[in-house]
């Protein structure tokens, strides 16, 4: 039997029964977790320092999921937040202003394999978004569906086409001169 | 190439490829690198006993030392003038007392803001939204009590010192020290404490900005994305 310190001064029992069973749920969704950190931090130190950070996060609010939401919108949430808000470790907005520069920087990345190079020019496209279109873009290459963005991001429908259709223009412009250009 | 046609490798991609997170090296197993022993479970528990090091955390962390700092001082203190100088100065331990008691207001007030400031399992706008708002409302009563913090102490040494020292023939120190009479002292008293006032407020304006302004701009700014069309 566990005690978990909640900030609202209440103290939750946590059977080690339920910490099983929250660590195999993490386990599962471990994926998710790593691709937020790497989205949102450019250093190896942050990005341990980030996912400690979201575990201890989910950790202290399991107590609270009641399984309303699934467990992945749940999960995508706190990752989400705990990211978006911490942000020290999140470097000053890149304008995009000049997408010429991204193909030079490519060209100095050496690439194993054709998916890996094509992975590696998706994260140094998404790299230079803001925080919110991270976010959004993340959640449309893992296949949600703009009502599950809408429970994790709570950002009307009609809103979230519009800005992925905008943010799919800003990488086409970002890649447009690169061995393959997204869009 | 099309988003779309990336999102069958994204999914692909392993974890420890997309997050280049490598097995520590006193990790079961790490002798290995390809062995198979370095497990979910065995990497996530410890990570379970591990403190918060964000930002509402650290906060929260800085007010308990803030208190514990106030305890410090001042409970000796409060004790010494009780018993000390054949209690004739016990009105100082009482105007300890008084400013420890606006002290615990203020660091329940702080405390209250904090446990509500985040929700990390709200939609992220929502979040963001109590966030920016309690954030808001963290310095505002940060800037209130830092800057009310010395002209109330000011006020209350004053009327201690004038209603509250006694000599041991029962004469008033106050009296003693000034033949004015006492509202002449008391205008005086304020006319030098209103411009000092002022200088605090905006050293106080200057210092919370340094400290949580570029935070609460940067949470406006997501904020405005996520609702512009």
């Amino acid at each position: 039997m566990i005690l978990l310190y909640k900030p609202y001064y209440k103290l939750f029992v946590v059977s080690n029964g339920q910490q099983d069973d929250f660590i195999r749920l993490v386990d599962q969704n471990r994926g998710i977790l790593h691709k937020v950190c790497r989205l949102y931090c450019f250093t190896e130190t942050d990005r341990q320092d980030l996912f400690q950070e979201i575990v201890i996060q989910l950790w202290r609010s399991y107590p609270g999921f009641r399984g309303d939401a699934k467990f992945s919108t749940w999960l995508y949430r706190i990752a989400l937040n705990t990211a978006i808000s911490d942000l020290r470790k999140q470097r000053p907005p890149t304008t995009l202003t000049d997408p010429g520069e991204l193909p030079t920087q490519l060209r100095d990345i050496q690439y194993t394999g054709e998916k890996e190079q094509q992975l590696q020019l998706l994260y140094t496209a998404i790299n230079r978004l803001t925080e919110v279109e991270k976010a959004l873009t993340m959640l449309y290459l893992e296949d949600k569906s703009y009502q599950e963005m809408e429970e994790i991001l709570g950002i009307p429908q009609n809103n979230l086409r519009v800005k992925m259709n905008r943010i799919k223009d800003k990488l086409r412009k970002m890649t447009k001169e690169a061995t393959y250009g997204i869009g | 190439m099309e988003l779309d046609s990336l999102k069958e490798i994204w999914r692909e991609a392993q974890p420890d490829e997309a997050h280049g997170m490598s097995r520590p090296d006193d990790a079961p197993g790490a002798g290995d690198r390809h062995a198979d022993a370095y497990t979910g479970r065995e990497s996530l528990l410890p990570l379970l006993q591990q403190r918060s090091r964000g930002p509402v955390a650290r906060m929260r962390r800085n007010l308990r030392i803030e208190l514990l700092c106030i305890i410090v001082a001042y409970v000796p203190l409060i004790l010494f003038y009780l018993v000390e100088f054949q209690g004739r100065l016990r009105a100082i331990s009482l105007l300890l007392l008084l400013v420890g008691g606006l002290f615990c207001a203020y660091y329940y007030r702080k405390s209250r803001l904090l446990s509500t400031m985040q929700c990390l399992s709200c939609q992220v706008r929502s979040n963001l939204a109590r966030q920016v708002g309690t954030l808001k409302k963290y310095t505002r009563f940060y800037l209130l009590a830092s800057t009310i913090v010395i002209p109330a102490m000011a006020i209350l040494t004053y009327l201690i010192f004038h209603f509250r020292l006694f000599y041991p023939d029962n004469t008033r120190v106050y009296h003693s020290l000034s033949p004015a009479p006492w509202w002449k002292n008391s205008t005086i008293w304020l006319l030098m404490l209103v411009p000092f006032t002022v200088a605090m407020y905006y050293f106080n304006v200057w210092y919370i900005n340094k400290l949580y302004g570029r935070h609460i701009k940067k949470l406006q700014e997501l904020l405005r994305e996520m609702d512009e069309e």
